[in-house]
């Protein structure tokens, strides 16, 4: 099997095992010579199959496709996306707000804040700067990384972080990681696992 | 060396199996967390840094000197918190296993720095006392380890703040006894404060996403 689309089907399944059964994610990974493996549209993450992975060419990709080669040309370290809807992004994406750092792990696997963009393309590039992720009105979140590995992490860090944020916001207070901190953890972090996830980028094209 | 090597043997299985166990009841995400289990007076063996609790074996622990944690032997590269798994051991010579986690209804209280009263009989028993949360120090610094054992000081479990949940019992069994106690009773705690929040009488997850979109939306 093409190694892009084993390992794209492998990371649905644990998205599955970690409860995350999703009928409107769309999982990608960018592939050479301006193309992209990803999930067809409407099937479910429990239901993938290999026959479920389309290969895109990123110049001409269109609705959701179009939103994942807009980030892989915004983000050049960008090489996986999970676009899903974890239980606890819900309620953070629609009432529109940013989660603070509120977890040492969120400060490092998805950065200092994560922000809520409306559902265009514009503004979730917008607000995927500087942050490995952003919420979208109504719609979930987006996750980026430079593996799949990464990105997966990234939604499993982001759903903790977005329980954290609600529960504490309802039963008294949220107090958050200082700026500074957050961005230090973060910068020490993609440092640290860059020579783990270089291994992850290895995946070759094997048609 | 003060110790023998099949009691060595039977706690690189315990450490391997508290990683496997971890996982089976969701009280640690990936690799995140970490467990320790003392050999002598001045020795414990560690989990490794950063890998796969199902793909460990025993063999891959590594010994970490108690007095200095920089020095270790054997095994894979130690977890980078070995500092205050040692310090827990260096000051409590009736301890012998230690947890380190983040399960979510820990890391709720963690996050809002709130220190959790005794819900329980049984957490009065295991932890012995409420459950303070520990001062903020990035992960691996010396403000982290402080932090952890001042909130520990004749406790036997503590929230680091915006991190995660430290336990520490007489062997390992005790210690998984501990974290559960800790993770039911922060789950009995949000429960509790969401019900006098909301003013209704039934918890669940959907009256919590309700009432936040309520008062949060912008």
């Amino acid at each position: 099997m093409n190694k892009y689309v084993e390992k794209i089907v492998e990371y649905a399944k644990r998205l599955v095992e970690e409860g995350i059964n999703d009928d409107k994610a769309c999982i990608s990974l960018k592939a050479t010579q301006g193309y992209m493996y990803a999930t067809k549209l409407g099937v479910s993450l429990k239901d993938i199959k290999d026959t479920d992975v389309v290969k895109i060419e990123l110049a001409t990709a269109e609705g959701e496709y179009n939103l994942h080669a807009s980030v892989y040309a915004a983000k050049e370290d960008v090489n996986a996306i999970c676009h899903v809807h974890p239980k606890w992004v819900a309620p953070v994406a629609k009432a529109g707000a940013t989660i603070p750092t509120v977890l040492d792990d969120m400060a490092q696997i998805v950065g200092p804040k994560c922000k809520t963009a409306n559902n265009d393309v514009k503004s979730i590039l917008a607000k995927l700067k500087g942050c490995n992720s952003c919420l979208i009105k109504d719609d979930g979140c987006i996750t980026t990384g430079r593996s799949l590995d990464e990105a997966y992490t990234c939604v499993l860090v982001l759903d903790k972080a977005a329980h954290c944020f609600v529960s504490s916001a309802v039963i008294g207070k949220n107090v958050t990681i200082n700026f500074f901190e957050a961005k230090l953890m973060q910068i020490i972090y993609k440092k640290k696992y860059s020579k783990a996830n270089q291994e992850n980028l290895q995946v070759s094209e094997e048609e | 060396m003060a110790w023998d090597k099949e009691t060595e043997l039977r706690l690189r299985q315990v450490i391997k199996d508290s990683g496997v166990n971890l996982l089976k009841e969701n009280l640690v995400q990936g690799t995140w967390g970490n467990t320790a289990a003392r050999l002598d007076e001045d020795h414990m063996l560690v989990t490794p840094t950063g890998l796969d609790y199902i793909a460990l074996t025993p063999e891959d622990m590594p010994i970490v000197q108690i007095s200095d944690p920089s020095i270790w032997s054997d095994g894979k590269k130690p977890t980078s918190e070995r500092k205050i798994h040692a310090a827990i051991m260096a000051a409590r010579p009736e301890i012998n296993a230690t947890i380190h986690s983040h399960p979510v209804y820990c890391s709720i209280l963690a996050s809002a720095r709130i220190e959790l009263p005794v819900m329980s009989d049984e957490m009065q028993k295991l932890v012995g006392g409420p459950a303070r949360v520990g001062a903020y120090g990035l992960p691996g610094t010396k403000a982290l380890k402080k932090g952890t054992v001042a909130a520990m000081e004749g406790r036997n479990a503590c929230f680091m703040a915006n991190h995660g949940v430290f336990c520490a019992g007489k062997d390992m069994d005790e210690a998984f006894e501990i974290i559960r106690i800790m993770e039911k009773s922060s789950y009995e705690y949000i429960k509790q404060k969401t019900l006098e929040a909301t003013g209704q009488k039934t918890y669940s997850d959907e009256l919590l996403f309700d009432y936040f979109v309520s008062k949060f939306s912008k």
